[in-house]
């Protein structure tokens, strides 16, 4: 069984190395990773979804997380949004070094699609991860 | 919550499937969720002081 199972892993191909170039730009762009392999049609819609998904949260009045808005211990509770606004890629670089979305304002928290608004930031980056992670497959050839 | 339904669920349909027709079809099963599971939802939190 053990033999079995070991010379199941000396067959496994290695992962091609575009695989990990066509990830990186999935996730550095939405929709990117698929243009490369030429999916325009899953790029227009995944990655659509994802641009859409993140400008309608940033237009709700928006909140990204960052590590700078906790003191002490708390920062650490910072940490969870902040990987689910990082899967945006260039859209929260852009957004942090531009200040936009980013601000504590009361003004801003008291709207009321403002929880709404950092639900939408935050599954943007989530949807990113599995475009992200489905580019990948298709350029290692595990997936159609 | 429409428009995240709508969002999320073509994600999900497309990363989901290997067939076009299955794509659809999940991906229009995700968003009735979506829609049925937030209707639920809200109408139980409407009824919560």
């Amino acid at each position: 069984m053990v033999k079995t199972e070991s010379a199941q892993v000396e067959r496994a191909e290695p992962t091609p190395s575009i695989a990990w170039l066509v990830g990186v730009a999935a996730w550095f762009v939405p929709g990117a990773g698929h243009l490369l392999l030429r999916k325009w049609g899953r790029a227009i819609a995944m990655g659509g979804a994802v641009w859409i998904c993140f400008f309608l949260g940033l237009r709700m009045g928006g909140h990204m997380f960052d590590l700078s808005s906790g003191q002490g211990s708390s920062s650490l509770l910072q940490v969870p949004p902040m990987i689910a606004n990082l899967g945006t890629g260039v859209l929260y670089i852009v957004c942090w070094l531009l200040g936009i979305g980013f601000a504590d304002d009361p003004q801003q928290a008291a709207r009321a699609t403002y929880e709404y608004g950092n639900t939408f930031l935050l599954i943007a980056g989530l949807l990113n991860y599995l475009t992200m992670l489905d580019a990948f497959d298709i350029a290692a050839g595990r997936k159609p | 919550m429409t428009l995240f339904a709508v969002l999320a669920s073509v994600v999900f349909g497309a990363v989901a499937k290997d067939t076009t027709r299955d794509r659809w079809l999940y991906g229009l099963k995700v968003f009735a969720e979506f829609m049925a599971i937030g209707l639920v939802l809200g109408w139980i939190l409407y009824f919560i002081p």
